[in-house]
């Protein structure tokens, strides 16, 4: 993660020490954890959530009389 | 004449003075400017006092009434705005260094919307560096401060906000959360906060890259439940200057307040989410709150949503590219002129592989199904808003805090933990509304947050105020 961390530092122009870069690179190795399990979920079919709708319930059918 | 006392009015007190012009807005907002003026020097709610367009408004609002031109409830009541929604000429920091200077030439829809209900702006409120934080210790224009206690943060990002409620320097504020940043600090403020469902309020004129896109929501903080839900009516509905703003109809928020509850049942969620790191004090608080609710004869139930541990990630994986996109010119151009904590935090945050990103938005949608579930089953769901009462400043700078003799830090892998409770509404974008629920042996406020299904906010107003009526910690005020 380093590598990565200092080949963005070059690109931005952020000028940071190694201690900064150092910093910098835990934080993303955390976060890769963090999301790890994310990629475990089954989400066939699933697309991404772009806006929350109000809940439309289907309609329920009446049962006729036998 | 007697100076009018303004300490604990509310919107709902005030309105019908307004109207029958017992109360005049001129000498409203000069007290409310006095209040500032003795109690903001030791609090640093406001970045910035609107004086003289607030007095020019109050004048036209008492001109516009004594001719018999009464706009609603919101006519010439004082309002404050937290400092990254846009108000035309007037500074909006975004509580950065970056934006120090900005001066929008255009108001945000829901300062435009307040301004059309006759509302008067007193001024800007402080707030965390970019909305970027819970605690609103700001490097640039310095710490707000619990009115409670005033070695205590009152949280964020949405800090000034709270404690200019709090405090009453004004009845009513509007803020944003994107991960709790209304819920927050009026858990730890002791006031109501409402997130509305995400698209209700319009967000146009939120400043960019204090909220990213779709976990972002404008919200309301005021005395108490009602009063909440008249702003709402206000300020809500589409805007087609904001792509996400919703179509629903706005009905009349203030009609299901005072219907009885009797018979609702109301969810907790089990599985340890809410109970992780849980303080001895807030779950006293949260239990005594159950108990109320039962004696209000609504029944809880038992609710499991499945994928509820992988909500931090999801927050994080959400949040964290939207507002690098918004800050990569700056992280171009300026990136000393961020607090270091905060560039380290942005430069890590581009480093989120794409393919993170899109994930995430479908593992959000699965969560979502899962409380579409759960709200078969109940009509809300309630929640501690935080598992601690407000730390104190040095425990922010140390990093932890210690509670039952325990250490706690106060953030971790999955990021800030004093958001921890809030998150699971923003990713869901369910309307969710904080109010008091009782208060620590050290007399600092505890919060319950409640959250509905979509839209649902008026079932959230009758839950909260018919808690908030028989509780009565809302009557509760600090010692300043």
């Amino acid at each position: 993660m380093k590598d990565a961390v200092r080949k963005l530092n070059i690109e931005y122009g952020f000028n940071l020490t190694e201690q900064e870069i150092d910093t910098v690179a835990k934080q993303a190795e955390e976060a890769a954890l963090l999301f790890q399990p994310l990629f475990e979920v089954d989400i066939a079919d699933i697309a991404p959530l772009t806006k929350v709708d109000k809940r439309v319930k289907p309609p329920t059918i009446k049962k006729g009389k036998k | 004449m007697k100076a009018l006392d303004v300490e604990g009015l509310t919107i709902s007190e005030i309105a019908p003075l307004i109207r029958k012009k017992q109360i005049s807005p001129l000498e409203l907002t000069n007290c409310y400017f006095d209040r500032i003026r003795k109690l903001n020097p030791t609090l640093n709610a406001y970045l910035a006092l609107t004086e003289e367009e607030a007095m020019a408004a109050a004048r036209r609002a008492e001109r516009e009434i004594a001719k018999g031109n009464y706009r609603g409830p919101l006519h010439g009541i004082p309002f404050s705005i937290k400092d990254n929604i846009a108000t035309k000429g007037v500074t909006t920091t975004a509580g950065s260094k970056i934006l120090s200077d900005w001066v929008p030439d255009f108001d945000a829809t829901v300062v435009e919307r307040l301004k059309q209900a006759g509302a008067i702006i007193l001024g800007k409120t402080n707030m965390h560096e970019w909305a970027k934080g819970s605690n609103s210790i700001n490097p640039f224009y310095g710490t707000s401060y619990n009115p409670w206690d005033k070695t205590r943060i009152p949280g964020g990002s949405s800090g000034g906000s709270a404690v200019a409620v709090a405090a009453s320097l004004c009845p009513a504020s509007l803020g944003t959360d994107s991960a709790g940043s209304v819920r927050n600090p009026a858990s730890l403020c002791g006031v109501v906060g409402l997130k509305p469902t995400l698209g209700r309020i319009s967000v146009f004129g939120g400043v960019a890259g204090t909220g990213g896109y779709t976990v972002n929501h404008f919200g309301i903080l005021t005395k108490t439940v009602k009063d909440c839900a008249l702003v709402l009516g206000h300020i809500a509905g589409h805007d087609p200057k904001d792509p996400l703003s919703s179509n629903e109809p706005v009905p009349n928020y203030t009609k299901p307040i005072g219907i009885p509850v009797r018979g609702m049942k109301v969810g907790i969620i089990k599985g340890g989410y809410f109970e992780e790191c849980l303080t001895s004090e807030v779950r006293r608080g949260f239990e005594e709150a159950l108990k109320m609710l039962k004696a209000l004869r609504i029944k809880i139930r038992e609710i499991t949503i499945p994928h509820m541990d992988l909500v931090p990630a999801l927050q994080a994986a959400s949040t964290r590219p939207e507002a690098n996109s918004d800050h990569d010119h700056y992280l171009r151009t300026r990136p000393r002129d961020y607090s270091p904590g905060l560039l380290y935090g942005l430069i890590a945050g581009l480093l989120i592989p794409a393919p993170v990103y899109v994930t995430a938005q479908r593992v959000r949608r699965l969560l979502c199904q899962e409380f579409d579930t759960a709200f078969e089953k109940v009509q809300a769901i309630v929640a501690p808003t935080l598992f601690s009462t407000a730390p104190t400043i040095e425990d922010c700078n140390r990093g932890y805090i210690e509670a039952d003799g325990k250490r706690i830090n106060l953030a971790d892998r999955a990021g800030n933990f004093l958001t921890r409770y809030t998150i699971p509404f923003n990713v869901t974008g369910l309307p969710t509304i904080s109010v008091c629920c009782g208060f620590s042996s050290s007399g600092l406020p505890i919060g319950m947050q409640i959250s509905a299904p979509a839209f649902q906010e008026g079932r959230l107003f009758q839950v909260a105020h018919a808690y908030e009526r028989a509780a009565e910690w809302y009557k509760r005020r600090p010692q300043l």
